[in-house]
């Protein structure tokens, strides 16, 4: 259960990494070309690509089991953060 | 900010989003959590506002504007030999900064000028790719006063003009935007790409 949630994480972190990193690599594509359309590709290609690793991201944060959870008799069970 | 520098933060940028990406394994540790926290959020937003304000200054550049080839003639009215070509006059003298000259004059000065400006920019391209271009090519609205005032109040030659003064409400209609500094006849060369064929051109000395 612990291995697959960490899997999940592991996944969605490299999905995010992967997005904002296109992301960045457009962007920095259309520094490099003065033309009207690049603004256009900076904001819409690149924009979106990061904004979607960064929002995955932060989803992927909000989502991680807290640290320790009680069991229906109250005892504590630890679990390993992973991120 | 140099566009090398912003390309500079924005390759650090991939390379440590990258690494969290192919060892996530990096983020069980506390120092892996905060890298993934700056190579996911905090960098990739400072760097991407960087380049957008690095954009926004290029678009106000006059080569810029003149990537588009329906704004080529109007680059060229910039080197008629004729002073009573408006822009021209402007751009050959040093009246409006050369590199921004397009920019400078077709600005709004007020206080969302500069963000109007810009969303005039994106109605350009949507008109450019998408609809076709005007033809003639005209302005959205009627040229305001507001930008000729922008740099000429208050000058000697403008406030002591011999027809800015010679009637009483001369001044007050033209600073009021009643009277045009264009249309009414005083200044009213502008850009006048039709004739363009038919005039002489100033070569500045290289």
């Amino acid at each position: 259960m612990m291995q697959t949630q960490g899997k999940s994480i592991n996944k969605k972190l490299r999905i995010s990494g992967g997005l904002i990193a296109l992301g960045l690599l457009v962007q920095a594509l259309s520094l490099l070309w003065n033309h009207p359309l690049s603004f256009i590709a900076y904001v819409t290609i690149g924009g979106l690509f990061m904004a979607g690793g960064i929002v995955l991201y932060l989803f992927t944060l909000v989502n991680i089991p807290s640290a320790g959870t009680e069991d229906v008799e109250g005892n504590t069970k630890a679990q390993t953060p992973q991120t | 900010m140099p566009t090398s520098l912003i390309l500079a933060i924005l390759v650090i940028t991939i390379v440590l989003a990258g690494l969290v990406a192919v060892r996530p394994n990096l983020t069980v540790a506390r120092g892996g959590k905060i890298l993934a926290f700056l190579a996911f959020f905090i960098f990739p937003v400072f760097a991407g506002l960087l380049g957008l304000e690095n954009h926004m200054e290029r678009a106000k550049q006059t080569s810029f504007c003149l990537t588009c080839h329906i704004m080529g003639q109007y680059g060229q009215s910039l080197y008629v030999d004729d002073a009573s070509y408006i822009p021209a006059a402007h751009f050959q003298n040093g009246r409006v900064p050369r590199d921004q000259a397009c920019y400078t004059c077709h600005t709004d000065y007020s206080i969302f000028g500069g963000f109007k400006s810009k969303f005039r920019g994106l109605h350009h391209i949507y008109a450019q790719y998408v609809t076709g271009p005007q033809q003639p090519v005209k302005l959205y609205h009627p040229y305001n006063n507001r930008e000729c005032l922008h740099c000429h109040e208050g000058s000697r030659s403008f406030e002591q003009g011999a027809l800015h003064t010679a009637e009483p409400q001369t001044m007050a209609d033209i600073k009021s935007n009643k009277l045009s500094c264009l249309t009414s006849g005083c200044h009213d060369t502008i850009h006048n790409v039709k004739q363009l064929d038919h005039v002489k051109y100033w070569k500045p000395v290289q």
